[in-house]
């Protein structure tokens, strides 16, 4: 066990270094002079010098990728372009909103997909089944900006059950997260529906769920205990890998009804081209989501003896 | 069962045709490639100003400029015009091309790249696997839509743009096209990638590979003669998946400010929609999301089927 997270933590590393030196590359090199992209085309020469001088852009790259792994392990990663706030802080306001939103709408919608999934598996090649199907892939086929835009528009403007704007901290939040909770499950359960009803009729085809029926066990002890525990595996992996998305947040929805989480501050952070922030962002995400991953190797692991921890 | 068997492909065919509602989608999805063809030829013969550009007013009809709702004036009015008095219907139209143009070449850039590394990283093995699949574990750790829109924005005002600019296609290509399906490119092959690299390493074992080593034959003609054909159904089912996620991508991009800019698409529709829903306009957001819609919907079930036409393993 010990040795095949540190086999999995020592493989992670080459990969982090290389995300890091991407986004390096990325803002520094490929998007043009950062310096230019702060003081836009005009520049003060004594600016640019103090900015060049700040950012250490005189070192060869080499210095400023290793700088930038110095930041990255001091979780250090400056302040903010544009209003000088350390980067740390502004990581910190943002998460508690971003969370609001994403964790209910994750938990509710797999809940919700997995439920369903079962269901039509159960009442596989029964209009129910061929409904939900069709429903699924007519789900997923409607661009996400339509879902937001006319969710927001008729259930909050029109009807007036929800607010279009704004976010309070506190309990009071819930009253402006509902929406874009409600619009997240509705994203989502198409997509995971399809995947999840792909793994359960793939579980029920197999052996024992014959022997089971032929032993005479009710469809719903074979479904929610046998068929549901098999098929655990796939399902729990999705959902680990899922997870470090809940930090990012919805872009489109945090903008859309103006929750000032992650998402909608990593998307100001890009238009205004505040590098220090967009770097910051970046790398952790990277982090989460190889973390992410090496969790769910080892759940998969735990969950299934059968697959070795070499 | 037949009592012919045909060619693998012919086989796939006859699979494919039975189930009814994938060939109508087929047919659906050949009817809006056909669109995006005439609205490409009409675009090089009319010239400048194209007739989308001009108000229904200054073409001599009787329609306020203004956005009025769908009327039956002229045929250019049946999905009402925009808030400038324009022909919604040929917004629309021209849509379609320019769904075409990201669809197609953001998969195809997508798709060259994943097929070529993974045959290669799946084929040749050793360190140029472990490089490939270096790379593929690194690009796959940046959160995906971060780095679409990191490159986005990029793309547009680095040295990369210069570049664009100094291309030929910079005449005939807009740079926000040029920009969406750069970053589309570049952005999703790895799913193919891995999944074109787990076949070669299955398929380069079986006796046919063998015996073509045996021939002396190149290993280049070995991985695009001989095994490619045999991985090439992933290759078609993700073209179709990364078909949709670029046209579905470009609405957002276009949302968020940095796609098309310089002509008519559905992104530029769905977004404009925001602020136009509120005061009641809701028919351009009608016609490019119902659009958008049947086009998405068409390539996802024809993807599923070819899917399970093209691998009956899959088939349970």
């Amino acid at each position: 066990m010990t040795r095949f997270l540190i086999r999995r933590i020592l493989y992670a590393i080459p990969v982090l270094l290389g995300v890091a030196l991407i986004t390096l590359w990325l803002f520094h090199v490929a998007g043009g002079d950062p310096v230019a992209v702060k003081l836009g085309k005009n520049p003060d020469p004594a600016e640019v010098e103090a900015l060049r001088q700040q950012l250490g852009l005189h070192d060869s790259f080499f210095w400023q990728y290793l700088n930038f792994l110095k930041q990255l392990v001091t979780f250090d990663f400056g302040t903010s372009w544009s209003d000088n706030t350390p980067v740390r802080q502004i990581f910190a306001r943002g998460l508690i909103p971003t969370l609001t939103v994403s964790l209910p709408a994750f938990t509710l919608g797999s809940l919700i997909a997995i439920a369903l999934s079962l269901l039509v598996a159960m009442k596989r090649g029964t209009l129910i089944d061929r409904f939900t199907t069709a429903a699924a892939i007519a789900g997923i086929s409607v661009s996400s900006l339509i879902y937001i835009l006319v969710g927001q528009w008729l259930l909050a403007d029109q009807w007036k059950l929800f607010p279009i704007w704004g976010y309070e901290y506190g309990p009071r939040a819930v009253y402006f997260v509902a929406l874009p909770i409600l619009i997240w499950i509705v994203l989502s359960v198409g997509t995971d529906v399809r995947y999840f009803r792909t793994v359960t009729l793939e579980e029920i085809g197999k052996d024992y769920v014959r022997t089971a029926r032929a032993k005479g066990l009710s469809e719903t002890r074979i479904l929610f205990v046998h068929v549901l525990r098999n098929s655990a595996i796939p399902i729990i992996t999705r959902l680990t890998i899922a997870i470090p998305f809940l930090f990012t947040g919805s872009f489109l929805l945090e903008i859309f009804f103006g929750i000032p989480g992650l998402g909608s501050t990593l998307y100001t952070a890009i238009t205004s081209s505040d590098l220090p922030v967009v770097k910051a962002f970046t790398m952790l995400g990277a982090v989460l989501y190889v973390c992410f991953n090496i969790l769910a190797d080892l759940l998969y692991a735990l969950v299934d003896p059968r697959i070795g921890l070499q | 069962m037949s009592s012919e068997i045909g060619s693998p492909r012919q086989e796939a065919w006859r699979r494919f045709k039975r189930d009814r509602v994938a060939v109508f989608f087929l047919g659906l999805f050949i009817s809006y490639f056909a669109v995006a063809v005439i609205a490409q030829l009409l675009e090089f013969y009319q010239g400048s100003p194209f007739l989308y550009e001009l108000t229904l007013s200054e073409q001599g009809y009787p329609i306020a400029e203004s956005a009025t709702p769908p009327s039956l004036v002229t045929w250019q009015s049946w999905f009402g015009t925009t808030s400038a008095g324009k022909s919604v219907l040929l917004r629309v139209f021209h849509g379609t091309k320019v769904a075409f143009v990201v669809g197609t070449c953001g998969a195809l850039v997508s798709v060259l790249i994943g097929m070529t590394l993974g045959l290669v990283a799946g084929f040749i093995g050793g360190w140029v696997d472990e490089a490939v699949v270096y790379i593929y574990s690194t690009v796959a750790s940046i959160p995906y839509l971060l780095l679409m829109l990191a490159l986005a924005f990029i793309v547009r005002q680095g040295p990369i743009a210069e570049t664009y600019r100094s291309l030929f296609i910079s005449e005939y290509v807009s740079l926000g096209l040029f920009n969406i399906v750069v970053v589309i490119g570049l952005t999703s092959w790895v799913t193919l990638c891995r999944l074109i690299r787990a076949e070669v390493k299955k398929v380069k074992q079986l006796d046919y590979v063998h015996a073509a080593r045996a021939l002396g034959y190149s290993r280049r003609r070995i991985m695009f003669v001989h095994i490619l054909p045999n991985v090439f159904h992933l290759v078609i089912i993700n073209f179709s998946l990364t078909f949709v996620t670029a046209i579905k991508s470009e609405v957002i991009l276009t949302f968020l400010g940095v796609g098309v800019d310089r002509e008519p698409s559905w992104g530029q529709m769905i977004a404009g929609a925001k602020s136009e829903l509120m005061q009641g306009i809701w028919w351009p957001l009608l016609a490019s999301g119902l659009l958008l819609f049947l086009l998405t919907l068409s390539v996802n079930y024809v993807g599923d089927a070819l899917r399970d036409a093209l691998d009956p393993r899959l088939k349970h």
